[in-house]
């Protein structure tokens, strides 16, 4: 058997991820990923608005409800208002950070 | 592993879609379940990749996010959504593998001529220690070298697909893929005798 074939042979027979033990993805990761995929989405166009992510069956955050309930136009129930809650800095910063609100995705990423 | 029934699967499938339309849709509330959904098993696909450079493994996972939502029109739906999201971070992998042979300054003397009999390996052992000891070794050996024998044997390029993409030789990169199963055989040599 060549040095080649027994590589081969090597790699077949071993599964470098099964032999990973499974890590979660740090909650901070999950953070940064959700705030970056969001604004590439911005970029792409207004987010749908809250109304319609909640008709949908998607839970708000409170202050998303609160701004949901308002009469205020699309353009408004677009914005993502995330950018300026304590929530986002704190889940892209400390793991197990104190945030506990229902419905907020930076909650919803933490590893407790 | 457990195999899932059709029923199972399709309702899986359907899940899948439905969540890619609402990601198309500009639901923040989907994006925020896309990533709860597939950043453990990103994470976990890359960093077996990446050993033991795991400081280069957020930004892989979290271009791999990017690029799959900038793919996502082209996802038809017809295979789960976490193996389309691995499949693209494969690609990241590799990029990150071709990116890094194309720094490296190639060797440039004759291939060595590898011995086409018994290579001085023992007989592949069990799985669980095949894998131990390949881990052990592959953290052991240069950056190149554990580079060119993931990408060569675990990603199963073949040297001129290799060279297509790093724009090296195929003769420089199989000088590079003979040096480096050489080291990996001294490596494994001397484990063995340290398991002892």
């Amino acid at each position: 058997m060549s040095l080649n074939q027994w590589f081969e042979e090597l790699a077949s027979s071993t599964d470098l991820a099964a032999r990973e033990a499974p890590v979660p993805a740090s909650s901070c990761l999950k953070s940064k990923v959700y705030s970056a995929l969001i604004l590439a989405m911005e970029e792409d166009g207004p987010l749908l608005p809250l109304p319609e992510t909640k008709s949908a069956g998607r839970a708000l955050c409170v202050f998303e409800h609160l701004v949901e309930i308002l009469p205020a136009p699309d353009a408004v129930q677009s914005l993502q208002y995330c950018k300026v809650c304590h929530a986002k800095a704190l889940g892209e910063r400390v793991e197990h950070a104190p945030i506990y609100w229902p419905g907020c995705p930076y909650c919803e990423f933490q590893n407790r | 592993m457990i195999e899932e029934s059709p029923q199972i699967e399709s309702a899986a499938l359907l899940a899948d879609r439905q969540l890619v339309t609402a990601m198309l849709a500009r639901d923040r509330k989907a994006a925020a379940e896309f990533v709860q959904r597939l950043s453990d098993p990103l994470v976990h696909y890359i960093r077996s990749r990446m050993q033991p450079r795991w400081e280069e493994v957020d930004d892989l996972v979290q271009e791999t996010f990017l690029t799959a939502l900038r793919s996502l029109p082209s996802y038809r739906g017809d295979s789960p959504l976490r193996a389309w999201v691995l499949g693209i971070a494969r690609h990241k992998v590799e990029d990150h593998y071709r990116q890094r042979i194309q720094r490296v300054v190639l060797p440039e003397e004759s291939i060595d001529i590898e011995m086409m009999e018994d290579p001085g390996l023992d007989e592949l052992l069990d799985k669980a220690r095949a894998e131990a000891r390949t881990e052990s070794v592959l953290r052991t050996l240069p950056e190149q070298y554990r580079i060119v024998l993931l990408w060569r044997y675990w990603e199963q390029r073949s040297a001129t697909e290799m060279s297509t993409l790093s724009g090296k030789t195929v003769k420089s990169l199989e000088r590079l893929l003979s040096r480096a199963r050489q080291e990996f055989r001294e490596q494994w040599r001397n484990q063995r005798k340290e398991e002892r």
